[in-house]
């Protein structure tokens, strides 16, 4: 993947990230990771699981559960597992 | 307690996979007054309601559709959780297969004294004293302070928590008369009980500001709530009154609704919480084996509520977070928890302030025991009679 395709994913992810979350843009970073924000807490980290689950085809299971606390670890992940 | 005269059968309209049949059946108990037991078939096919009086079609139809909102609410989307057994001793040989309960009652060893609440007589204590030196012993290896909480606990400290979303259904509120002259008058006049309980109105009552204490732990992560943490970390230990109102479900010792619990706690770093959760963990694997305990220690969650369930059992189990100490209980061929080794991760750092040295959120856990539990689970296994038991314990409690 090249650095536009792999910024215009972290791009996807974030977006997705607003909408799971519910929160303002500004807010997002490219280096968000779980617990950063109040609302990314463990219901809103089943709520982006389940946003990526349906966005990408990820498979949610234990160990995706506890690998993708971070937007780059989404990022990385769905490169190489994801379909978008 | 009214007879029951009336059974309700409700088709799920999922079927319930075998791992959320038994959370199922217990949140029946909070669908309905009505309900007074309720059972699932091993199938998940099938809900079997007694109820406390017979129901007209027209309300059986209102308790059914309070039924599918549980069923469809923890298993539509439901992930079974990995289970990952960390030690199993469960089938460790023991001598006693008979519910101790007839007999603790039947020799003035226990008395009821309401649902879920009991005293308890010189066996029972005495051996809850001997776990408790086991457990002060744990605390002692970690050098933990000792602390001493208040049975009762702010509403606003659990709101805070998120403690109401997350288990609304075992809440216990405490409350007073109102500062009112008349109101007290009134009820010092007319106060009397029947059997619905105490016959006052609940306008003659203050707003509640305070509730029972659910868990030891909380009591200190307030404590250190909104300040940087003292030193890099804290090991504390306390024992408390808990208080989890289980409906239904309250049964002998097995489910309190008046509880006590040792805890040691650390906060941290996650480094220092899970390395000494581990430690503890490994220690008491040798009490275990002392004591005669059959046993297994396997990840678990909480009993979360239906709006949580789902979610928040699915991120504690893939997480880790929790891994509950199960003894056997011979007598029924099942297990109870009477334990637990946790991890929150930073979420009382974050929900309550608390910082560490590096200005990041600091990250808790806890290791906690159920005394009453730890008990009966050892009389199941051993039976009332000392002389069965092991020697090691009969030597301490000579």
């Amino acid at each position: 993947m090249n650095t536009d395709e792999n910024q215009n994913l972290t791009n996807q992810i974030q977006a997705l990230l607003i909408e799971s979350l519910r929160v303002p843009p500004d807010q997002i970073t490219p280096e968000l990771a779980f617990g950063d924000l109040p609302q990314w807490d463990s219901m809103g980290h089943m709520e982006v699981m389940m946003a990526l689950e349906a966005q990408f085809g990820v498979e949610i299971n234990a160990d995706t559960i506890a690998a993708l606390i971070s937007i780059p670890a989404i990022v990385a992940y769905i490169q190489e597992n994801g379909h978008a | 307690m009214p007879e029951p005269t009336h059974t309700l059968e409700v088709t799920p309209s999922l079927p319930i996979p075998g791992f959320l049949t038994g959370e199922v059946q217990s949140k029946m108990a909070y669908v309905d007054e009505a309900i007074l037991a309720a059972r699932v078939a091993p199938s998940g096919e099938l809900i079997k309601l007694t109820l406390t009086q017979e129901a007209n079609p027209s309300r059986q139809a209102e308790i059914a559709a309070k039924v599918q909102r549980v069923v469809t609410s923890l298993v539509e989307g439901a992930m079974q959780p990995k289970i990952q057994v960390l030690e199993d001793e469960l089938h460790r040989p023991v001598p006693y297969q008979v519910d101790p309960h007839p007999e603790l009652l039947a020799r003035g060893e226990i008395s009821q004294e309401a649902q879920g609440i009991f005293s308890l007589g010189p066996l029972v204590t005495r051996l809850i004293d001997y776990f408790e030196k086991r457990f002060l012993e744990l605390a002692a290896y970690f050098d933990a302070a000792p602390y001493r909480f208040p049975t009762l606990i702010p509403a606003r400290y659990l709101e805070r928590v998120n403690y109401f979303r997350a288990f609304p259904h075992s809440l216990t509120f405490a409350t007073h008369l109102r500062e009112d002259l008349d109101a007290i008058d009134h009820f010092a006049q007319h106060a009397a009980c029947d059997e619905h309980g105490l016959n006052i109105t609940l306008d003659s009552f203050s707003p509640i500001q305070t509730l029972l204490s659910p868990a030891v732990c909380y009591h200190l992560y307030f404590a250190l709530a909104d300040q940087p943490l003292p030193g890099e970390q804290v090991v504390a230990t306390a024992v408390s009154n808990c208080f989890r109102y289980e409906s239904t479900n309250l049964v002998s010792l097995e489910r309190l609704w008046n509880f006590t619990m040792r805890e040691v706690i650390f906060v941290g770093s996650k480094e220092f919480v899970l390395d000494n959760r581990e430690t503890a963990r490994l220690r008491m694997r040798q009490v275990f084996e002392e004591i005669g305990l059959a046993y297994r220690v396997e990840s678990a969650t909480d009993p979360f509520f239906i709006g949580e369930f789902r979610k928040q059992s699915v991120f504690q189990s893939a997480f880790q977070l929790k891994f509950e100490i199960r003894a056997r209980l011979p007598f029924k061929d099942s297990t109870l928890a009477v334990g637990s080794y946790n991890y929150h991760q930073n979420f009382f750092g974050r929900h309550l302030n608390i910082s560490l040295p590096d200005g990041t959120p600091a990250h808790t856990g806890c290791v906690a025991f159920g005394l009453e539990r730890m008990a009966y689970a050892f009389l199941a296994q051993y039976g009332l009679d000392p002389q069965i038991w092991p020697a090691a314990m009969q030597e301490a409690l000579r």
